[in-house]
C-alpha cells in the first residue's frame, strides 16, 4: 500500500494505484479536517484524484513529482473549486 | 533496467507461456470453459502489466486478444484452429515486443503498424454486430469538439508562456479534450497516466464533467474528469499516442497567438491611450523594432501584477514570433478594451482555411539541411550504446587529478569516433565544444549533459554513481559477454529453483525465487575464481618448504588448503545446482513448433514428450535448444509421410514422434524419434557418392549403420526437394556442431520404413572442465580429457615417415601422428627425452584415432574454461584458456578444429 493513514492526515507515496481510491475516499469522508501529504508520490491513479477532487482535503505537503506538481496540484489548490467542463 | 521493468518482463514472459500452452490444450479440448476463462484471466494481466507500464502497443494487442477470448467464453465465437492461429501469432508478437523491451527499455514505434494489423486481424474474427470491431483505427471521435478555447485561461501565465515557446520552436501546437469513459478504470485504463505520458506535453487542464454528488452518491470508479492539454510533438505522434481511445479523444490544431490571454489587475484603461495610439502608428508603418522598443518601455512603467503588463509581455512575445498585423493589432484594441481578445473567433477560421497547407509549409522550414546520418545496423547499435554506456559510466568515476586531462582526451576521442562514424555533424560540433568547456572549466560536466548522464557530483554533497553502484569495478575480461540473441536465452532468462505446478496454479504462495541470470552468473565466475585463487595454495606450500625452508608452515598450509577446497567444491556443487534447468524449459515449445508445422506440411502428428523433469546446467539446456528444432523439423519434414502414404503403408493415419530426456550417470541423452519412413542407406550412399563426399571404395565397404552415419557429414541433404523447414544443405552437420561444441555427442539409429531415432548425448553441466596438461615448446597446454585415450612413448625408430605423414603402429594398430608444432604452426619440433622416446598423447576425435607428438605430459586438473572473447574469439583450434593456480594462463586446445 502506498498510502499511510496516520490520525488526520494520509501521506500518499510512489504510485498510488487504482485499488487504494475507495479506502482513501472512506478515509477522507470520515475523518474530519484531513489532510494529505502528496510530497512522496509518484503519480496519482485518475480515481485517487477523482477521490481527492470530490472531498477537497488540504494538501499539507505538494507533490515533488514534476507532473503532478505543474499539472494536477493547481486544481487541489482550495481557491480552485475544480470548473464543471461546459 | 529499472526493477520495476525487470519484473513486468519476468512475469509477462511467464504469463505469455502459459497462454500458449493453455491455447495449444484448448485445442484439444475446445469446450474446457474452465481453460478458456483461465486464458481470459492471463491475457487480462498481461494486458493490465502493460498498460501501467505504458506499452501501448501490447495493450491494443492483448486487448484484441481478451476481447476474442471473452466471444469464445461468452460463445458467441467458436474456437477453432484458425483462431489459434491467429492468436498464437499474436503471442509470437508479444514475445517480439518483450525482447524488444528487454533490449531497449522501450517499444520501437516501428511496431505499431503491425500491432494495429494483428489487431484488426483478431477483432476481425469477432461477430461483426459486435461494435468492438469499431473500436479500432478510423473511429470517429465521440468527443463533440472543444466549444471554447477558455480552459487556456485556468493555466498561469509562466505555464502558458512555456507552452508558447514551445509552440513556436515547434512550428504548431495540438490541444487534445479527453473525455474518459465513465467505466474506464474497469477496462484497467489509467487517463491520468495516459495524460502524463502525451508525448510533447506542454499544458494541462483538468475539469470535472459532473459537478461532484453527495458522498452517499459517489462512485469513485466512474470516471469524471476531463483533460485539455496542449502538446508541441507532431500531430501523428499524439493521435497514435491516444489511439487506444480514439472514441474519447479530440484533437484540433492550436495557433500558439491563442494563448496570449493577459490576466491580472484590472486598471483604468486610459492611462495607456497613449501608448496604444503610439504602437498602432508604428505597427502600421512596419515599424516592428520600434514598437518593440515602446512595448519593453511601457513594461518597465508598469506594476508587473497588472492586467496589462501581462498584456504588454504577450505583445513582446508575439512580436518575437513575427506575428501578423492582426494579431498584434488585436492585442492593442484588448488594452484598449480591458477585455481578453477572442482568439478563437479571430484564428479559428483562419486556422480551418488554411490549416493543411501551413502545417506541411511549417514542417518543411523545421527542418535544417542535413548530411544524411548512416543508419546502424542491430549490432552496431547494441555496441554503440554499450559504448556510451561505458563513457557515462567512466565519467561518473573519481579521477585523480593527474589523470583528469588523459581521461578527457581518452572519452572526447571515442566519442567522436562515434560521432563521425554516423556522420552526425551536428553532434560532433556539440561534443568539441563540449570538450573545449570541459577543458576550460575543468569538470566533466558539459559531456555528460552530452552524453545525458547525471552530472558528477562533489563526493560529500549527494551520494555519487560509485556508491550506489553495487559492482565495484572490474577488469574488462569481467564485463558481461554480450548475450546470444538465440531463442533459448529467454527460457533462460529466469532460472527457477522449483519447478510449476502442474497445473499452473500460480496464487498458491511458492516458495521459489525468481533470480535473474546475471546474478547467477557472477556468482559463478566469483567461485571460479575462488577455484582458482585456491589452486595457488599448494604453490605456495611448496615454496614455503623450498625456498624458505618451514616445513611446519608448508604442512599448515596444505592441512588449510584441504578445508578450503571442500568448501569451495561444495560451494560449486551448490551453485551447479542453482544453474540446473529441467529440459522441460526447452521442450515446452515443442507442442507449438511441431503442430504449426505438421499443419503446414499437411501432416497428422501426435507429439509425446517424456521426461522434462530431466536436469542439466543452464548453458547446456540453451544450446540444445536449436540442434533440436533442427531435428523435430527434419522428422517432421523427411521422416513422417503424409496421411495417405502412412495408411498406404498400413501404419496409423497419425505419425508420432516422441521427444525422451532422461539422465545417465553425469550424462544426459534426449532421444528424438519418429516412425516415419526412416533413412534408406543406400540412397544416403549414393548421394554421398554423386557429392563426393565418399569414394566408390569406400561406398562399397560401407555398412548401412555407417551409411546413415554419412548424413552429419557438412554439404549432405537427402531431401529431394528443397523446403521451406529443411534441407537446404545446412542439416545434421549443423546439429553435430553444436553437439562437439559443447562437449556432447549424436547418434542416428534407422530403419527403412520403420523409423529414425537421432540420440543427443550431452553433459550434465560444462563449467568445468577435465584437462590433461602436455608440455610442449616450455609451456603447457590442455587436451580435454573427454579425447585422451592413452599416454605412450614411442621410440624415435618406431615412427615411420610415409608421404610426408608420420604413423606409427600402436597395439596392433596404425596410428598417424601429428607434431604440435605442424598443428600449432610453431617452429619447435617436439623432443624426445633423454632415452629417445617420444611422448605421444593417443586421442580420439570424431571416430578416428591418432597421436599428439609433445614434449611430454603433466598432470589433469579441473578447470573453468573461459571461452576466447573479442577479437580472439574468432581464433580456431583454440576451445579456451583457464587460469592456472600459480597465476600462469593454460591453453585448452580444440583437437577437432585443429586436425
Amino acid at each position: 500500500m502506498s498510502i499511510k493513514y496516520r490520525k488526520t492526515r494520509a501521506v500518499l507515496a510512489d504510485v498510488c494505484t487504482v485499488e487504494e481510491a475507495e479506502g482513501l475516499l472512506e478515509w477522507l469522508t470520515a475523518t474530519p479536517k484531513a489532510k494529505v501529504d502528496l510530497a512522496a508520490a509518484s503519480h496519482l491513479h485518475m480515481a485517487v484524484l477523482q477521490a481527492l477532487l470530490a472531498t477537497r482535503p488540504r494538501v499539507v505537503a505538494p507533490p515533488k513529482d514534476e507532473f503532478l506538481a505543474r499539472w494536477v496540484m493547481p486544481i487541489l489548490e482550495p481557491e480552485n473549486q475544480g470548473e464543471v467542463s461546459t | 533496467m529499472n526493477k520495476l521493468l525487470e519484473q513486468f518482463l519476468l512475469e509477462a514472459r511467464d504469463l505469455v507461456e502459459q497462454v500458449e500452452e493453455k491455447l495449444l490444450a484448448l485445442e484439444g479440448a475446445p469446450g474446457d470453459t474452465a481453460l478458456i476463462g483461465e486464458l481470459f484471466r492471463l491475457v487480462h494481466t498481461i494486458k493490465g502489466n502493460s498498460g501501467l507500464l505504458g506499452f501501448e502497443v501490447l495493450v491494443r494487442v492483448a486487448h484484441a486478444a481478451e476481447d476474442l477470448l471473452d466471444g469464445v467464453r461468452e460463445g458467441r465465437l467458436e474456437y477453432h484452429s484458425e483462431l489459434a492461429d491467429d492468436l498464437l501469432s499474436a503471442v509470437d508478437f508479444v514475445r517480439r515486443l518483450l525482447d524488444e523491451i528487454e533490449a531497449k527499455e522501450g517499444i520501437p514505434a516501428r511496431f505499431q503498424d503491425e500491432a494495429g494489423e494483428l489487431a484488426a486481424c483478431l477483432r476481425a474474427r469477432l461477430p461483426a454486430a459486435q461494435d468492438d470491431g469499431a473500436r479500432l483505427g478510423t473511429v470517429a471521435s465521440q468527443v463533440s469538439p472543444a466549444t471554447d478555447w477558455s480552459w487556456l485561461m485556468k493555466l498561469s501565465e509562466s505555464l502558458r508562456e512555456a507552452a508558447f515557446a514551445a509552440g513556436a520552436q515547434s512550428g504548431h501546437l495540438l490541444a487534445v479534450r479527453y473525455v474518459p469513459e465513465p467505466d474506464c478504470f474497469f477496462k484497467g485504463e489509467d487517463p491520468l497516466f495516459t495524460v502524463r505520458n502525451t508525448p510533447g506535453l506542454v499544458g494541462l487542464a483538468i475539469s470535472m464533467r459532473e459537478p461532484w454528488p453527495g458522498p452517499e452518491n459517489l462512485d469513485i470508479y466512474r470516471a469524471n474528469l476531463v483533460f485539455n492539454l496542449l502538446s508541441a510533438a507532431p500531430h501523428d505522434d499524439v493521435a497514435e499516442h491516444f489511439r487506444y481511445v480514439p472514441e474519447q479523444v479530440h484533437l484540433y490544431d492550436l495557433p500558439v497567438e491563442a494563448l496570449a490571454l493577459p490576466t491580472g489587475n484590472l486598471d483604468d484603461g486610459h492611462v495607456h491611450r497613449d501608448f496604444v495610439l503610439n504602437a498602432r502608428r508604428r505597427l502600421t508603418k512596419g515599424d516592428r523594432p520600434g514598437l518593440e522598443q515602446a512595448v519593453a518601455n511601457m513594461l518597465e512603467t508598469v506594476n508587473p501584477d497588472l492586467w496589462v503588463a501581462s498584456a504588454l509581455r504577450w505583445m513582446r512575445r508575439l512580436l518575437s514570433i513575427q506575428a501578423e498585423n492582426a494579431v498584434v493589432e488585436a492585442l492593442l484594441i484588448a488594452i484598449e478594451e480591458q477585455q481578453a481578445p477572442d482568439w478563437q473567433a479571430l484564428l479559428g477560421e483562419r486556422l480551418v482555411a488554411d490549416d493543411q497547407s501551413s502545417v506541411q509549409l511549417r514542417q518543411k522550414d523545421e527542418q535544417p539541411p542535413q548530411a544524411p546520418k548512416r543508419q546502424l545496423s542491430e549490432v552496431e547499435e547494441a555496441l554503440w550504446t554499450r559504448i556510451l554506456d561505458t563513457q557515462r559510466r567512466i565519467l561518473n568515476l573519481p579521477v585523480p587529478a593527474a589523470q583528469w586531462a588523459g581521461q578527457l582526451a581518452a572519452i572526447t576521442a571515442t566519442l567522436s569516433g562515434l560521432y563521425r562514424y554516423q556522420g552526425d555533424e551536428r553532434k560532433l560540433a556539440a561534443l568539441e565544444e563540449a570538450a573545449s568547456r570541459a577543458e576550460r572549466e575543468k569538470t566533466f560536466a558539459p559531456l555528460s549533459a552530452l552524453l545525458g548522464a547525471p552530472a558528477p557530483s562533489d563526493s560529500v554533497s549527494t551520494p555519487t554513481m560509485v556508491e550506489a553502484e553495487p559492482k565495484p569495478i572490474e577488469p574488462a575480461v569481467m564485463t558481461q559477454a554480450p548475450r546470444p540473441s538465440t531463442g533459448a536465452s529467454r527460457e533462460g532468462a529466469e532460472v527457477k529453483s522449483d519447478r510449476r505446478d502442474e497445473d499452473g496454479s500460480a496464487d498458491k504462495s511458492v516458495k521459489v525465487l525468481k533470480v535473474s541470470q546475471e546474478k547467477v552468473d557472477r556468482l559463478m565466475e566469483l567461485i571460479g575464481e575462488m577455484v582458482v585463487a585456491k589452486n595457488a595454495l599448494p604453490y605456495l606450500a611448496a615454496r614455503a618448504e623450498n625456498v624458505f625452508g618451514s616445513r611446519e608452515l608448508s604442512r599448515e598450509i596444505k592441512a588449510q588448503y584441504t578445508v578450503i577446497n571442500r568448501i569451495a567444491q561444495e560451494m560449486q556443487d551448490a551453485i551447479m545446482q542453482v544453474r540446473m534447468l529441467p529440459v522441460g524449459a526447452v521442450l515446452q515449445r515443442f507442442p507449438r513448433l511441431v503442430r504449426d508445422v505438421a499443419k503446414n506440411l499437411e501432416k497428422e502428428v501426435r507429439l509425446v514428450v517424456e521426461g522434462e523433469d530431466t536436469e542439466a546446467d543452464k548453458n547446456i539446456i540453451e544450446a540444445l535448444a536449436d540442434p533440436l528444432i533442427h531435428i523435430v523439423r527434419n522428422s517432421l519434414d523427411h521422416g513422417i509421410e503424409p496421411p495417405e502414404m502412412r495408411q498406404a503403408a498400413g501404419k496409423p493415419r497419425e505419425g508420432q514422434l516422441s521427444i525422451r530426456a532422461r539422465q545417465e550417470g553425469d550424462r544426459v541423452l534426449i532421444e528424438v524419434t519418429d516412425d516415419g519412413k526412416g533413412i534408406d542407406p543406400e540412397m544416403v550412399k549414393r548421394k554421398a557418392f554423386e557429392k563426393g563426399l565418399i569414394d566408390e571404395a569406400r561406398l562399397e565397404a560401407m555398412s548401412d549403420q555407417e551409411a546413415i552415419q554419412l548424413v552429419f557429414l557438412p554439404g549432405f541433404s537427402t531431401a529431394e526437394t528443397i523446403s521451406d523447414l529443411s534441407g537446404r544443405g545446412v542439416g545434421m552437420d549443423v546439429v553435430r556442431t553444436a553437439m562437439d561444441k559443447m562437449g556432447g555427442a549424436v547418434r542416428l539409429i534407422s530403419e527403412k520404413g520403420r523409423g529414425t531415432t537421432v540420440i543427443l548425448d550431452l553433459p550434465l553441466s560444462m563449467a568445468v572442465s577435465h584437462v590433461m596438461m602436455v608440455q610442449y615448446a616450455g609451456q603447457n597446454f590442455g587436451v580435454p580429457m573427454d579425447y585422451v585415450v592413452e599416454t605412450v612413448r614411442v621410440a624415435a625408430g618406431d615412427i615411420h615417415t610415409f608421404e610426408d605423414r608420420q604413423i606409427a603402429v600402436l597395439r596392433g594398430r596404425v596410428v598417424s601422428l601429428h607434431g604440435l608444432d605442424k598443428l600449432l604452426h610453431l617452429a619447435d619440433v617436439p623432443r624426445p627425452n633423454a632415452d629417445g622416446e617420444h611422448a605421444v598423447l593417443v586421442v580420439r576425435v570424431g571416430g578416428d584415432t591418432m597421436g599428439l607428438l609433445v614434449d611430454g605430459f603433466s598432470q589433469t586438473i579441473d578447470v573453468i574454461l573461459k571461452p576466447l572473447e573479442g577479437p580472439l574469439a574468432g581464433l580456431r583450434g583454440i576451445a579456451g584458456t583457464a587460469l592456472l593456480g600459480d597465476g600462469s594462463i593454460l591453453l585448452v586446445l580444440n583437437l577437432k578444429e585443429l586436425i
